[in-house]
């Protein structure tokens, strides 16, 4: 039974007690909602040798490859978005800089349905996907069997359970009830998956507000060890409801990541400068911040979230 | 507003031709950019019953502005639902999705993608010469969709004999290789390009020359194909968008986010402000 009592924690706190070299991590959302802010709280507290496992990430893990600090990478999709390219992940791939993790790749349904077998504590499920294709034939972890009913061909796919997992949300309350808005990740299952669920959250909520709207709890308290407030906790990505994507700010990550020189220089004025998220957040303004959140507002007027 | 547009761009034409080959009540799935313009123009057109969803989870999405990625909070907004990512994909598995748009940087002739890796000359995939995303939702969308479309490019080194690595199977090698391999659906329809639509013989299965963009010649996609490609005797030209069709495209995007330069990611004050400027231009829920 996970305990339901002094949850909430700090940043550095979490990542110190629940992040140790050489684990399995995911992260929550994926191309929105991931946690960056924690992302960069891995690298600055050094941690190495990690297998990022997931379905698809973009500035996380271009961070996290950037840094030096991933042995393996299981995922389906990895990049930056639309406007530029992972050029940290091919750096690494292409020409071992920094390093080069051994790749796994997967389909994103053959990893959600990892993240499902795990959430259920079985050891794997099976799909009808990646079926004939070059994925199940370079990855040795999907086997094709007979499906013992019908003698039809299916894959198996390995149950995934991160030694730890974050996932930032909208609203938690002190317990660990999460709730979150819009698009929904795997999250729900993934926070079931991991040994150890951290949620890290835009606001606290009270119980009273969980229990007022039964049907909007994402995430029940007995599948979290951890609450952590980080508020922007997924800048530059979008948090539905709260802020809008910071796209001139990925674009800037992407630019300056064509050169590996460009990138150390963006860590050292993102990361390493800003130790704490309060100086992240400072050194972008409360102007840039506050225009992100009344876009986001602006446009979801009328929804009831 | 009747008649073609007088001009248009590669990008219009693939948009356009697309969105004519979804049909009335279809639920879709895409990623975001042209795919997305394509099922957008087609439900505001002739396939008002249509819904469009993501792989990533979120299904009818109705936000004034153009989503920046297929999880972008634009995706869940004023949507019909959001799924877990892991049921959106089970539901393309079990058949509740009729078609989707996919695209790739390599194809071969049987409509196989590759957005894996470049293995180049003597590199593999394990030291590829170039790396790129993966597969993302791709290779789900095209084992278990009803019936799939590919958009892409018609360009130098894309539509090659030997693809360098199979992310996405379309119809596997060829005859009734695809429904043995234990595949769902029925595979590609079409590959449409800005110069061409492919289409795929009933029996072999194999790729041939349908449609030709008015701006194109025969001589030139036969040269950018890298294998004997296979030519209909009765090669039609492809339609043009029609001008509806164009006012709809832009007034979608009238941010430039997928069809122009037309937004500063340089300058944070101007993004905001394109951002804004097309919430006060929709005069109602035009992004469906």
């Amino acid at each position: 039974m996970r305990s339901d009592s002094g949850k909430i924690i700090d940043l550095k706190t979490a990542v110190e007690r629940y992040v140790f070299d050489g684990c399995t991590i995911s992260l929550g959302g994926g191309i929105a909602r991931e946690p960056v802010a924690v992302v960069r709280e891995i690298v600055l507290q050094g941690r190495k040798d990690l297998t990022l496992a997931g379905a698809a990430e973009t500035i996380s893990a271009e961070i996290l490859v950037g840094a030096g600090c991933l042995r393996k990478i299981e995922m389906a999709y990895l990049w930056i978005g639309v406007v530029g390219q992972g050029r940290n992940f091919r750096r690494a791939i292409e020409k071992e800089i920094p390093n080069k993790p051994e790749m796994e790749d997967y389909s994103m349904y053959a990893s959600s349905m990892r993240i499902l077998a795990g959430s259920m504590g079985i050891p794997f499920l099976p799909i009808k996907s990646v079926l004939g294709s070059d994925i199940s034939k370079f990855n040795k972890k999907l086997k094709i069997i007979q499906d013992p009913y019908t003698d039809e061909e299916v894959v198996l796919v390995p149950a995934l359970n991160p030694d730890v997992t974050f996932i930032h949300v909208q609203y938690c309350d002190p317990l660990g009830n999460a709730r979150i808005l819009g698009n929904l990740g795997n999250d729900p299952t993934l926070a079931r998956a991991a040994r150890r669920t951290i949620i890290t959250c835009e606001k606290i909520i009270s119980e009273e507000e969980i229990r007022q709207n039964t049907m909007m709890t994402s995430i029940p308290h007995y599948c979290v060890d951890a609450v952590v407030k980080v508020p922007y906790g997924a800048h530059p990505e979008p948090v539905d409801g709260i802020y809008a994507i910071d796209e001139p700010f990925i674009w800037n990550f992407a630019e300056q990541s064509k050169s590996r020189e460009g990138f150390c220089e963006w860590m050292e004025e993102w990361v390493y400068h800003c130790p704490q998220q309060s100086d992240y957040c400072e050194k972008l303004g409360k102007g840039r911040l506050d225009a992100l959140s009344d876009v986001e507002k602006k446009f979801r007027e009328g929804m009831i979230e | 507003m009747d008649g073609y547009a007088k001009e248009y761009e590669g990008s219009h034409l693939m948009a356009a031709s697309v969105s004519r080959m979804i049909k009335d009540g279809e639920m879709i799935i895409v990623g975001i950019g042209l795919p997305l313009i394509a099922a957008a123009i087609a439900r505001l057109g002739h396939a008002p019953n249509s819904t469009t969803c993501f792989e990533v989870g979120c299904i009818g999405t109705n936000s004034k502005r153009m989503p920046w990625s297929v999880a972008d909070s634009a995706c869940s907004d004023h949507a019909l639902a959001s799924l877990e990512m892991w049921r959106m994909l089970s539901d393309v598995q079990r058949g509740f999705i009729d078609v989707g748009v996919i695209g790739g940087a390599q194809v071969d002739r049987y409509g196989n993608l590759n957005s894996t890796v470049i293995t180049g000359s003597d590199g593999s995939y394990y030291n590829p010469k170039i790396r790129m995303p993966g597969s993302g939702g791709s290779n789900d969308i095209a084992s278990s969709c009803r019936r799939t479309i590919i958009m892409m490019r018609l360009q130098e080194k894309k539509f090659v004999k030997n693809i360098d690595y199979m992310t996405s199977v379309g119809h596997l090698k060829g005859w009734d290789s695809r429904e043995k391999a234990g595949l769902l659906g029925t595979g590609p329809e079409a590959v449409v390009t800005d110069k061409a639509i492919f289409r795929f013989d009933s029996t072999t299965k194999e790729m041939y020359l349908s449609e030709i963009s008015q701006y194109s010649t025969i001589e030139e996609v036969v040269r950018l194909v890298d294998w004997d490609l296979k030519i209909s005797p009765d090669v039609t030209i492809m339609k043009p968008p029609t001008k509806k069709e164009m006012n709809l495209m832009l007034n979608l995007d009238s941010a430039g986010v997928v069809l122009g330069s037309g937004i500063r990611l340089d300058d944070f004050d101007k993004y905001i402000k394109s951002m804004m400027n097309v919430y006060h231009l929709s005069k109602a829920n035009v992004f469906p």
